[in-house]
């Protein structure tokens, strides 16, 4: 595809260049960020009133809405980032190692995204500290949320320390091409650091994304967040052993998607298109048919349960869910763009970046309807669904749907200061693109397959 | 533990002597207790076989415990339960010495010789801990003074059927807890139900939170804000501490939570104002017995629900108020029953028990002992003169005695089915006073609660009389709640009974000669009458109760099903809208059956439309 060779300049250019249209976009990612700031000091003024949500029962409205929707939306995205860079080590799936460490960051940024819809959904976020750990050692024993702030803190660390422990060799080795204003980051960063470490560090960063591998499914999206509606036997809607399977391919959709849209726009902000080559998008685009096909499958599965012969309430839930206009929207995305993956795999013409952004964008959006429509719904029927008079209605008030604006800000901005600070691609990943690298390459079928067309074109 | 250590038990001379001491506290040989746990050890050490283990205190112990139902039994049975992996392991022990069947052999052995034998063999087979939990649980079942009667949960016996659906009682909670529009902690609604059965109840639904026993919303909690009482087990949010995730709404199974979306309408010093104290202090209808803020209406940004009105329950509101809350005070027709759910004579309990009885005595109301006594002072002493002489209408008198005949412990307790019953043993010891016999079989049968006397004497009534006692047998057993059936009995007439009684004449002729004194009031004709005049309920029930919460409420009546739907208008006998309640700050607002319209006012944007 490309004849130029991965260089550090390479890898430098966002550190050392910065064009106007960086600033442009700083501008309205900030707007976006301080409009939606604003608009909480205004709900934390007047109270979660300036919402569209009430008290589901006699309230006539539905308790958690857009917030917690998107928490989730976040959490999910986040998490496919570290995944995927613990599977470039741990499976040796070199292939994505120049995207492993934009993926990590996106980690970062949607977790903090969703620790601050958490903050946003509260009525009383002052009081985090003295209520919430003041009694940790009681109610971690019980209450599903707090294992979720457990878990999302607990992966928040782990991801934090994986990246700072790679960015070790990259810092010493660019560090004289880094800018010197920001040399007490860099110091502080590379404290103590001797060549011998090297080794180590790559020990220590194999252990931790072992560990992260093994607690992102068993304990983080396909566990404590579907927890926190799976275990609630009065909501036929949440109430079933499915929601961790199908919690976690919505995050690994979700996740994949949020990669491809990150790369696809470094690439082309710094013409990295010898780095991150078509070659890794076919393979990203892959990745999330496959694991569409895992969420419609995991669908269909709720749907004939809920439908066949369900216990009423089950019944009554699913059968709103099934035709809701959202669900219909969501699903149908989800399905096209796996009909055009599986398109491009047979007749890779069909391939372009362009297409696979857009999928990744349809995706993205699909999950966050369902997301929205899945929180919704629990209060809509639960299964004493007596208050016919006064049914569950919900609408995103403008300050919800600013909160979506705000924090997609929130985390293009994390993105834009990063990248001027450390380098968003592995050095390794270079040495590797160049071939001046030690370790062995293992690809999987699927890579060699998808490789061929690439050549070809 | 020290091996110079002389203690028998593997948990040292100190837990040794801690079971010495409880066994004091036991009104049993400490000596023979502490002797069979030494022992007990020796058996888990093969050292003594469990035959002559139990051979060997077989005789001290019936010398000790006798076979009688001792006061700690219940206690140790409670433990058993508690400990049932310890125990049952135990207990099969006991199974191979051919002798006795073990449940016997453990009654014997009594309290305390259970808490230190079985939890000396519990050690080898299940760790230290678990002995120790199991003689714990031991100790705090039969320690604790008033044990037998269990603590205090309050919950509520609610008659869908006695409910005119006036909405009094949501007026009066939101009067009394300063509430918001729309926040409606006591909620009545009326419901179509497609695809139940037809009945003649009314599918009406009074619905206040349940205080469940296994409160999701408090488990769920990530604050321990929303907490079960120990001393009451009321469900309460302590509001300096809840964060406001709402968490607690979204487990609640019958969506009772209100969060307060906004500033409350009434200020924290209005409220404190009208109980004449500073807000913070006790009594301010707001701070609780342990000093949290529990009760009265949320602040912003927290959650609340209806709580059973814990200012009262802990005596800030006088001691009359204990043991009331403001939704059954102002319910006219008496349909909210509260009180101590583990006590049998508390009203809700007493009431569910028997909701005929219940009822009558709510809707009876008998002339004063005074002014009977006034009444019947030139009257004479038989039933014709009685009547004449007094307001009593001869229906009546026959309610107030089958109310006596009905009730195992009249006027015990202290709730307001208690005091009715005083009232009525009052009257009825007036009319006794007077002279009116009413234990005589004339004058109870002249009321229809008796068969006519002459019968008896045939022979026949002397069956009756017996079927009399096995009736009494039964309802010991269940507790009346079969009224309909005891009717369907009734009605079928006398075949099945001279049936039965027939295995019974042997008796019969025994007990021939003492007819007479033997007589006893027919307890199946007295609940007939109740019945017939108060109608029983269509069922008793727990709202989802297979939803594992362990609700506290009792409803008596139509159980909503799964396709009950709330009809429009909402309220019931009166629309929300057209009443008002009066608030701290000297204002009145109207009743909002539906709070979203009240939140949607301040809703940024809103759209209009929904999901």
């Amino acid at each position: 595809m490309s004849t130029k060779t991965p260089t550090e300049a390479d890898i430098l250019r966002p550190i050392q260049n910065t064009s106007k249209k960086f600033f442009v976009l700083f501008a309205v990612c900030a707007l976006a960020l301080g409009a939606f700031l604003v608009a909480w000091m205004y709900q934390l003024q007047q109270g979660m009133i300036v919402t569209g949500l009430s008290d589901w029962g006699s309230g006539g409205g539905v308790t958690w809405g857009l917030y917690i929707g998107a928490f989730i939306w976040w959490v999910g995205i986040a998490h496919g980032g570290i995944i995927l860079s613990a599977a470039v080590r741990l499976l040796g799936m070199d292939r994505y190692m120049p995207v492993a460490r934009l993926a990590e960051m996106l980690t970062l940024a949607g977790l903090s995204a969703a620790g601050f819809y958490i903050l946003v959904h509260m009525g009383r976020p002052d009081r985090m500290v003295t209520s919430v750990l003041g009694h940790y050692h009681i109610t971690v024993n019980n209450s599903p949320l707090v294992w979720d702030v457990t878990v999302i803190t607990a992966y928040f660390v782990l991801t934090a320390t994986y990246l700072a422990l790679t960015l070790r060799y990259d810092i010493t080795r660019l560090r004289d091409q880094l800018p010197d204003h920001f040399s007490p980051v860099y110091d502080a960063m590379t404290l103590g650091y001797s060549e011998q470490e090297d080794q180590i560090i790559e020990r220590m960063v194999w252990w931790l994304a072992l560990a992260i591998i093994i607690m992102a499914p068993l304990l983080l999206h396909g566990g404590v967040i579907p927890w926190l509606f799976a275990v609630l036997p009065g909501m036929p809607a949440w109430f079933s052993a499915v929601q961790g399977p199908q919690f976690l391919t919505i995050a690994l959709t979700s996740a994949i998607s949020g990669v491809i849209l990150v790369a696809a726009a470094f690439r082309r902000a710094y013409d990295w298109d010898h780095i991150m080559t078509d070659d890794v998008f076919r393979g990203l685009l892959l990745w999330l048919g496959f694991f569409c096909l895992l969420f419609l499958w995991l669908q269909l599965q709720q749907n004939v349960v809920g439908l066949f012969a369900a216990p009423i309430d089950t019944a009554v839930a699913q059968e709103a869910t099934l035709f809701h206009p959202v669900y219909l929207l969501s699903m149908g995305l989800v399905f096209g763009t796996l009909v055009f993956i599986f398109a491009q795999t047979i007749r890779p013409a069909l391939f372009t970046r362009l297409r696979a952004m857009i999928a990744g964008v349809l995706v993205l959006f699909a999950t966050l309807i369902e997301k929205l429509l899945f929180v919704v719904e629990g209060f809509m029927h639960p299964t004493f669904e007596i208050y016919a008079a006064t049914p569950g209605e919900y609408f995103p008030s403008a300050i919800e749907w600013l909160s979506l604006l705000g924090t997609i800000g929130m985390v293009t901005l994390f993105f834009l200061v990063i990248a001027k600070v450390v380098p968003v691609v592995e050095l390794h990943a270079i040495e590797h693109l160049r071939g001046d690298h030690g370790h062995e390459h293992e690809h999987e079928p699927v890579e060699e397959s998808t490789k061929k067309p690439e050549v070809e074109a | 533990m020290s091996t110079d250590d002389e203690s028998f038990h593997p948990l040292g001379e100190e837990w040794e002597n801690d079971l010495e001491g409880m066994l004091d506290d036991t009104e049993y040989d400490t000596d023979l207790g502490m002797e069979m746990a030494e022992d007990a050890m020796r058996v888990t050490k093969g050292e003594l076989s469990e035959a002559d283990f139990h051979e060997k205190y077989h005789e001290d112990v019936m010398e000790e415990f006798g076979e009688d139902n001792r006061p700690t039994q219940e206690a140790y049975e409670n433990a058993q339960e508690e400990a049932k992996g310890t125990f049952s392991s135990m207990l099969e022990k006991f199974e191979g010495d051919g002798e006795e069947p073990r449940r016997d052999v453990m009654k014997k052995m009594g309290a305390g010789a259970a808490a230190v034998g079985l939890g000396a063999w519990a050690t080898v087979d299940d760790g230290d801990q678990q002995a120790l939990a199991a003689a714990q649980d031991e100790d705090d079942e039969s320690g604790a003074p008033g044990a037998d009667e269990g603590d205090v949960q309050w919950g509520m016996a609610i008659d869908l059927e006695r409910c005119d659906g006036c909405l009094s009682c949501v007026t009066a909670c939101s009067t009394e807890n300063n509430l918001d529009q729309g926040v409606n902690w006591m909620y009545v609604l009326e419901y179509e139900d497609a695809g139940a059965p037809s009945s003649t109840s009314r599918n009406r639904l009074v619905r206040p939170c349940q205080h469940c026993t296994d409160a999701p919303c408090e488990k769920v909690c990530p604050t321990t804000a929303r907490h079960t009482r120990d001393k009451d087990g009321l469900v309460l949010t302590d509001y300096d501490v809840c964060i406001g995730c709402r968490y607690c709404q979204v487990a609640c199974p019958y969506g009772v939570n209100y969060f307060q979306w906004d500033e409350p309408d009434v200020s924290t010093d209005e409220i404190a104002d009208v109980h004449g104290v500073e807000p913070g202090e006790q009594g301010d209808h707001m701070t609780s017995e342990d000093d949290r803020w529990v009760d009265s209406r949320a602040p912003r940004g927290t959650m609340s629900k209806c709580t059973m009105c814990p200012s009262r329950q802990d005596g800030h509101m006088g001691d009359e108020a204990v043991g009331t809350t403001a939704c059954e005070e102002a319910c006219p027709p008496d349909a909210i029953q509260f009180g101590n759910m583990n006590d049998s004579t508390s009203d809700p309990q007493a009431y569910a028990g028997n909701p005929s009885r219940g009822r009558t005595l709510a809707q009876l109301n008998p002339p004063s002992a005074d002014e009977l006594e006034e009444d019947l002072e030139d009257a004479d002493d038989d039933l014709e003169s009685v009547i004449e002489a007094t307001d009593l209408e001869e229906d009546e008198l026959a309610l107030l005695i089958a109310v006596e005949i009905t009730g195992e412990n009249m006027g015990e307790g202290d709730g307001d089915i208690a005091e009715y019953e005083e009232d009525v043993q009052e009257v009825l010891d007036a009319l006794s006073d007077h002279g009116l016999d009413l234990e005589s079989q004339e004058l109870l049968s002249q009321l229809d609660l008796a068969d006519e006397p002459d019968l008896a004497e045939e022979g026949e009534g002397d069956e009756e009389g017996v079927d009399t006692d096995e009736e009494e047998a039964g309802d010991e057993n269940g507790d009346d709640e079969n009224g309909d059936d005891e009717n369907g009995d009734d009605e079928n007439g006398d075949d099945e009974e001279d049936e039965e009684d027939e295995e019974e004449e042997a008796d019969d002729e025994d007990e021939e000669d003492e007819d007479e004194e033997e007589f006893e009031p027919d307890e199946e004709a007295a609940q007939f009458l109740l019945e017939q005049f108060a109608g029983t309920p269509a069922s008793n029930f727990k709202l989802l109760e297979d939803v594992g919460t362990n609700p506290n409420i009792i409803y008596l009546g139509n159980e909503p099903g799964p396709n009950a739907e709330q009809t429009e208008p909402t309220g019931t006998g009166v629309r929300y809208e057209d009443l008002s309640y009066e608030r701290a700050d000297g204002e009145s607002v109207s009743l909002v059956d539906n709070r979203k319209d009240v939140l949607d006012e301040e809703t940024v944007g809103d759209a209009g439309v929904s999901l």
